[in-house]
């Protein structure tokens, strides 16, 4: 018979009561634990969304965005001034180039060619080169609307021969790092990057839809504008549109347009979610209103991180008071204990039991009584927290998520710098992307899953376990005070 | 080995206060057998838990072996209650959702007696004070009272103390056991040399003590024997 022994005898002396106790405690253990898990899973979703979108801007020309507007190119050198605005972890540039299917060697080349002469075409941003790739998206209605309006834009500069059936661009991006133009690290499926994103070399990665349409695998070749260019990786985007693309270096691209020193789009990275409206106007103070526009990418989702964080504090509040309830009840319950076991406290003393011995039995017994209702709790838990945490975000989203109906593509169609939305280049995809900025927080929010995870109900149980060490520890110590002579008290 | 000086203990019950024990003063020789007895109330059992250090007097002194209990802080007196005392309560008092011989092997886990060694000494010892080797593990709340009451003396008797306090250690036995426990303890005096004081109402068991004192009104007096026969 040891005192642990005695402890768990202790624990089931009065079954009913046990069970009682049982109960209750496993009713405020698994709330919370279930609280924890809903903190934590919050807690995860507001990390990524601040660490992937929430923190970084675009920076456009004045008065352009894409391949549309006009205004003056960006720099390199405007990318330094705006590396060296505080809070800002990086810049990265972008070229954007416009590669046409060159179809019949001499007609096409001719109209896509007036990259040198007609640089400044309709955009004045995109360079029109030529490729022996076929889009891996169908032009269909949207394309060939598109089509005919960039012809007719183009006739003003050269006189265009009529086209029977337009195949699509595809967009070629150069990249001063491995990152979309978004400012999203690309996710290369196979193949490598390309190593230095700073130098010229006729390397790319390719899209997975477009690699599959021309029969491209890493070290496959293809051209641009006459260079041939090795496929060094293959990278998965997510969307269609997005996996229709090239991604070159960016002094690859400025070579391939003619366009030394010029970039398309700059994605300054902020160092945190707080600081990004402060450095958004000292960016655009630094490269002046008339140079650049400068945009926040995902605007939307402070307002989901923001309900988030709300629903984040109050399952933390809610974790602390259920396990505070919990050492209450401890508490309660092992006073009652010692209250109820004075003359037997005084047996022990009188027949030579230490302070300690008693208190450790008494903590020991509490501990008992903690680990059932924990076992309880969890399971209790694992069952809630699924419907507790999506309770908790529902109710506090129902207006964005009701509101919106997803449409394809609607978070790329959101960003400033998705480039050429949706499957047309300046008129459809933009309007399919006004859905975006609700559907796609509202699609972020419902993917905060509930899951319980080990480590956290681990980490749940131990704090379960030191409040009840804590509440056990005031009626252990109170045994101390009682005395031997109790024994020839009457009950 | 034990000597009172001039014990007071006294208790405020409303407004008056009474002292069951008064100005009270003996000494006891090591290894004797000494019985008190009185009337109910008399005060008996208070003086029992003086001497055990399950109370603190009012005033006075008891020294046992040299060492003054009113000068000991609480955690030597643990250790002396541990050590050298085997009290037997006028209750029982025994653990009651504890096995007989858990509530034997207490004291001796308390002491840090290795379990082996503890399960063989209590089985012993209820052998000792006759116990049904069947009763032996079974919980001490469904023994009858003279059963407990045997358990009580083998839990006192466990950690070999050389003061054996008992509270009418006879009182629910019939008088063929009682003549047993009565020879067990004055065995255990001869033999031991264990010195053994217990409160009774018995008088067979009064009269087979070496000396008798009697407890009223709060002061102890020596009873004259009559015969000198031990
Ligand atoms: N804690 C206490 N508070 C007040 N009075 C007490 C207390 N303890 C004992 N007394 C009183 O002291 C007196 C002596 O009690 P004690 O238990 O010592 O008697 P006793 O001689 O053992 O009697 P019995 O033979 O019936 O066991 C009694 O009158 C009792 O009411
Ligand atoms: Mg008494």
């Amino acid at each position: 018979m040891s005192v642990l022994a005695r402890s768990v005898g202790n624990a089931f002396r009065n079954k009913i009561r046990t069970a009682a106790v049982v109960a209750v405690l496993a009713v405020a253990i698994g709330l919370a634990l279930a609280m924890l898990v809903a903190n934590q899973a919050v807690g995860a979703k507001v990390q990524e969304l601040n660490a992937s979108v929430g923190t970084t801007l675009t920076v456009n020309p004045a008065g352009g965005q894409g391949f549309e507007g006009g205004g003056e190119p960006l720099t390199t050198a405007e990318a330094e001034t705006a590396a060296s605005v505080a809070n800002v972890t990086a810049v990265v540039g972008t070229k954007a180039l416009r590669l046409q299917t060159a179809t019949t060697a001499d007609s096409s080349t001719a109209t896509t060619q007036p990259g040198p002469g007609g640089g400044f075409g309709p955009g004045g941003q995109q360079a029109t080169v030529s490729t022996n790739l076929m889009a891996a998206v169908d032009a269909g209605t949207l394309g060939n609307r598109n089509g005919s309006a960039g012809t007719t834009g183009a006739t003003g500069t050269s006189g265009t021969t009529t086209q029977p059936s337009r195949t699509l661009p595809i967009t070629a991006t150069g990249i001063g790092a491995e990152v979309d133009g978004t400012g999203k690290a690309l996710d290369i499926t196979s193949g490598t990057g390309l190593g230095d994103y700073t130098a010229s070399e006729a390397k790319a990665l390719v899209g997975t839809s477009l690699a599959e349409k021309n029969s491209l695998t890493v070290g496959s070749t293809f051209t641009i504008q006459d260079k041939t260019f090795t496929v060094a990786g293959i990278f998965d985007a997510g969307t269609t549109f997005g996996n229709n693309a090239v991604y070159v270096t960016l002094p690859e691209a400025q070579t391939l347009a003619e366009t030394p020193d010029e970039l398309s789009t700059m994605i300054v990275t902020v160092n945190s979610m707080e600081n990004v409206d402060s450095t958004k106007t000292a960016v655009q103070a630094a490269l002046g209103t008339d140079k650049a526009d400068v945009t926040q990418g995902q605007r939307n989702l402070e307002t989901a991180v923001s309900s988030l964080d709300s629903v984040k504090n109050i399952s933390l509040i809610a974790f602390i008071a259920a396990l505070a309830t919990a050492g209450i009840i401890i508490l309660l319950i092992m006073v009652m204990l010692v209250r109820e076991r004075r003359r037997e406290i005084g047996v022990l003393k009188a027949i030579g039991a230490r302070n300690r011995t008693i208190g450790l039995q008494f903590v020991l017994e509490s501990l008992v009584l903690v680990a059932l209702g924990s076992v309880v709790g969890a399971v209790i838990a694992s069952l809630a927290s699924g419907g507790i945490a999506s309770a908790l975000i529902s109710s506090n989203t129902t207006t964005t998520a009701a509101t919106t109906t997803q449409r394809g593509g609607g978070l790329a169609g959101a960003m400033p710098n998705g480039a050429v939305p949706g499957g047309g280049m300046p008129g459809g995809g933009m309007g399919g992307g006004q859905g975006g900025p609700f559907g796609g927080a509202s699609q972020l929010l419902t993917s905060v899953t509930a899951s319980v995870s080990p480590g956290v109900l681990a980490a749940g149980i131990a704090a379960v376990f030191a409040v009840a060490i804590i509440g056990a520890l005031v009626p252990a110590l109170l045994t101390a005070r009682i005395r031997p002579i109790e024994v020839l008290r009457g009950e | 080995m034990i000597v009172v000086k001039d014990l007071v203990r006294q208790f405020k019950s409303g407004d008056r206060t009474i002292k069951p024990v008064n100005g009270v003063s003996f000494e006891l020789e090591k290894g004797s057998l000494a019985s008190i007895v009185g009337k109910s109330g008399s005060g008996k059992s208070t003086l029992l838990s003086l001497l055990g250090a399950l109370d603190k007097p009012t005033s006075g002194d008891v020294v046992v072996d040299g060492v003054s209990l009113a000068g000991l802080p609480d955690g030597k007196l643990t250790e002396y209650r541990r050590r050298d005392i085997g009290f037997v309560f006028q209750q029982f008092n025994l653990i009651p959702n504890l096995s007989a011989v858990d509530n034997v092997m207490l004291p001796m886990e308390f002491a840090g007696v290795r379990k082996a060694a503890r399960l063989q000494r209590a089985k012993e010892l209820l052998e000792q004070v006759q116990l049904d080797p069947e009763k032996h593990s079974r919980r001490t709340n469904r023994l009858s009272g003279g059963e407990q009451q045997r358990v009580a003396i083998a839990r006192a008797l466990a950690n070999e103390p050389k003061l054996i306090l008992a509270d009418e250690p006879t009182g629910n036995l019939d008088e063929q056991t009682g003549e047993h426990i009565i020879e067990l303890l004055s065995s255990l005096s001869r033999d031991h040399n264990t010195t053994i004081l217990v409160v009774t109402h018995d008088r067979s068991l009064a009269q087979k003590t070496e000396r008798c004192f009697r407890l009223q009104q709060g002061k102890l007096t020596e009873e004259v024997r009559t015969g000198s026969r031990r």
